[in-house]
């Protein structure tokens, strides 16, 4: 394994975020540190505005922190440039939206296969690795079905096939279960812990909902821009 | 690069305003395509007429056959130039013509139009490249018999095959058809130089005198003789220089097809950058998902300018088949040289082929450029948040 392993997969040290708005200066993250260690699963919560997306962000090199330095597996994302990171984000990262963000007119196939149109793979290697993502996630029968033709639970489904298909150290996944009932979601929690369990894979996911939560191996707690953690019998307790 | 595919489909899920783009674009395709086709075949007319080796001689001072008067005892002693070909039989390639314009009445409507009409002899046609009779026969001599151009006899009444032809009161009757490589012949009349002469009262003389020289050298010397010479009175000028001349016809349709391109255009990139504009908010969320997964900045604007290429190409493409018909239809206009009607047919040649694919391109870049620069300057946090 490379020396950066040893490290922390997302490291934040003394991070800040402001956004300026109306010329007023509006703090949301203040002086964050944050390390997520490699094959961890680790849940974000707090109330909405408090800043977990805008943290998110900033992991996934989106967004450029105020001051602080972000490093993920082994890059200081402050010193590429903006078409280092676009290139850097490709091939390090994959990304879950609570609205899944498929391309409409896209098939599952066509849709989980983007990422790889940034490589040098040949046409009949990237089928192979769509093939595999999707099998991975149950939906190899439906590539040829456009997102309006799948369930809500099957789109994120596809998404997910597309975060994993160039085999990223990292999945950052906003809200992946806010728009889905509870069966949908709960298949969804399925799919993520078996990704961190078996292909070792770091997740760093944002929740409102406290089941979804406790699949997590570690619950962080966002209030006001600083981190509280919270053991998970704790939040069991509290209900 | 992000496949077409997810261009041409997204057009075709905002397919009720990509349909009036493409309309808009065609119109102004069509349109453009209808003009400078027209000048481009009236331009190719007057091309293909001029012959290199070919004198016209006429009166100093005239512009053209129609004010150009020469007697028959000048006519004569041009024969008589060193340097001028013969045919095979020995006859030298010397033609004195007498041109008439008679007011004639158009087949279609109820307006009439200047034809010319042509006397000649038999060497006329053997200083022409590409003449042939292709219905009936040639006129005899002495009589009044014409022949029409295939043109001429689809235009004018009288002018087909059997008809007679009034000529200031007296009929001539059509007794074949010609065609000449379309060149400005196929605007033409022809009847026997001396029958027309006694028509209309013109006996003795000539408009103008054909001739073909040996050789380029020969045409130059003849020329400068001709023109030099006091006694003559006259001036020779080569055929392709006399024609440029006459090109002049088509400054004023390409003046409309310039004005018609410009203003059109620009109605085109309006509307094209507006549909763009549309669809590049609309899709600000998908936008940001694509930046988000590593696609960059010029990807993305690449990817705008080819969907808003796409749909200017196909715009173009209608225009173009809607334009198709009328390739090789014929049509005349005034000859502002000669004062009558000259035939030429619409060319959808590869000039105006070339300017109806420049003005797609040059519309599809201008009008998608800046909505795809205001989806490339879009911040990806913001994008992603859009719903
Ligand atoms: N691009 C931006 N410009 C200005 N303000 C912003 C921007 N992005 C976020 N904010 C503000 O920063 C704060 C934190 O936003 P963020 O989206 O990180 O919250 P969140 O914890 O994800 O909330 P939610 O649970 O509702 O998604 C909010 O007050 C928000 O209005
Ligand atoms: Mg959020």
């Amino acid at each position: 394994m490379p020396a950066g392993s040893e490290r922390a997969v997302v490291e934040l040290r003394g991070v800040s975020k402001e956004y300026m708005r109306d010329k007023i200066r509006v703090p949301v993250l203040s002086n964050t540190n944050l390390d997520i260690p490699h094959g961890d699963f680790v849940a974000v919560m707090g109330p909405s505005g408090s800043g977990k997306s805008t943290l998110l962000n900033l992991a996934a090199g989106l967004d450029r922190p105020t001051t602080g330095t972000v490093t993920v597996a082994g890059t200081e994302l402050n010193q590429l440039s903006e078409s280092k990171l676009t290139r850097w984000r490709s091939q390090h990262l994959g990304f879950i939206f609570q609205l899944y963000n498929l391309m409409p007119v896209l098939t599952a196939f066509e849709n989980v296969e983007l990422p790889l149109l940034l490589t040098s793979l040949s046409r009949r290697q990237r089928a192979e690795h769509v093939e595999t993502a999707l099998r991975i996630v149950g939906l190899q029968e439906r590539m040829d079905h456009f997102p309006r033709q799948l369930s809500g639970g099957q789109e994120q489904r596809v998404a997910i096939a597309r975060a994993l298909v160039n085999d990223p150290v990292l999945l950052l996944a906003d809200e992946p279960t806010g728009n889905l009932d509870a069966a949908a979601a709960q298949e969804i929690m399925d799919l993520l812990q078996q990704l961190n369990e078996e292909f070792e894979k770091t997740i760093v996911m944002v929740t409102h909902d406290p089941r979804a939560a406790r699949r997590a191996r570690r619950m962080l707690h966002l209030e006001k821009g600083t981190f509280v953690e919270t053991e998970l019998d704790a939040l069991e307790a509290a209900g | 690069m992000i496949p077409l595919k997810y261009n041409i489909r997204s057009l075709r899920t905002r397919w009720v305003s990509s349909l009036m783009t493409i309309i808009g674009t065609a119109l102004v395709v069509w349109a453009v395509v209808l003009t400078f086709g027209l000048a481009d075949g009236l331009d190719h007319t007057l091309e293909v007429s001029g012959e290199p080796l070919d004198l016209i001689v006429m009166r100093k001072g005239a512009t053209a056959e129609t004010n150009s008067i020469i007697n028959e005892s000048t006519a004569r002693e041009m024969a008589a130039l060193d340097g001028i070909a013969s045919d095979a039989a020995g006859n030298k390639l010397c033609s004195p013509e007498l041109v008439v314009v008679v007011n004639t009445a158009r087949r279609a409507g109820d307006t009439n139009a200047n034809m010319i009409l042509r006397g000649v002899t038999p060497a006329a046609k053997e200083v022409r490249s590409n003449f042939h009779i292709v219905a009936g026969r040639e006129n005899k001599p002495g009589v009044r018999e014409a022949i029409a151009s295939t043109q001429m006899a689809n235009r004018f009444k009288g002018a087909g095959l059997d008809e007679e032809l009034d000529v200031f009161g007296a009929p001539f009757k059509i007794v074949g058809l010609f065609e000449a490589g379309h060149s400005a012949t196929e605007s033409e009349v022809w009847t026997d130089l001396e029958v027309l002469g006694q028509t209309t009262k013109r006996e003795g003389v000539r408009s103008a005198i054909q001739l073909r020289a040996n050789s380029a050298d020969d045409a130059q010397r003849m020329a400068d003789r001709i023109s030099s010479d006091e006694q003559f009175g006259l001036s020779a000028l080569s055929e392709p220089v006399y024609f440029a001349e006459q090109a002049k016809s088509s400054r004023g349709i390409k003046a409309i097809g310039v004005f018609i391109a410009v203003i059109l255009s620009i109605g085109a990139v309006f509307a094209v950058a507006n549909t763009m504009y549309a669809a590049v908010a609309s899709r600000a969320r998908e936008i940001g998902t694509l930046r988000a997964l590593g696609f960059n900045r010029r990807t993305i604007l690449i990817s705008f300018l080819l969907e808003s290429l796409a749909l200017c190409l196909a715009g173009g493409l209608l225009g173009c088949l809607a334009a198709l018909p009328l390739n090789g239809m014929s049509t005349g206009t005034a000859n502002w040289v000669t004062f009558s009607e000259l035939a030429f047919t619409f060319r959808f040649g590869p000039t105006v082929q070339i300017l109806a694919v420049s003005l797609v391109v040059v519309v599809g870049v201008i009008g998608g450029l800046f909505p795809a620069l205001r989806a490339t300057r879009m911040k990806i946090v913001d994008a992603l948040r859009e719903v």
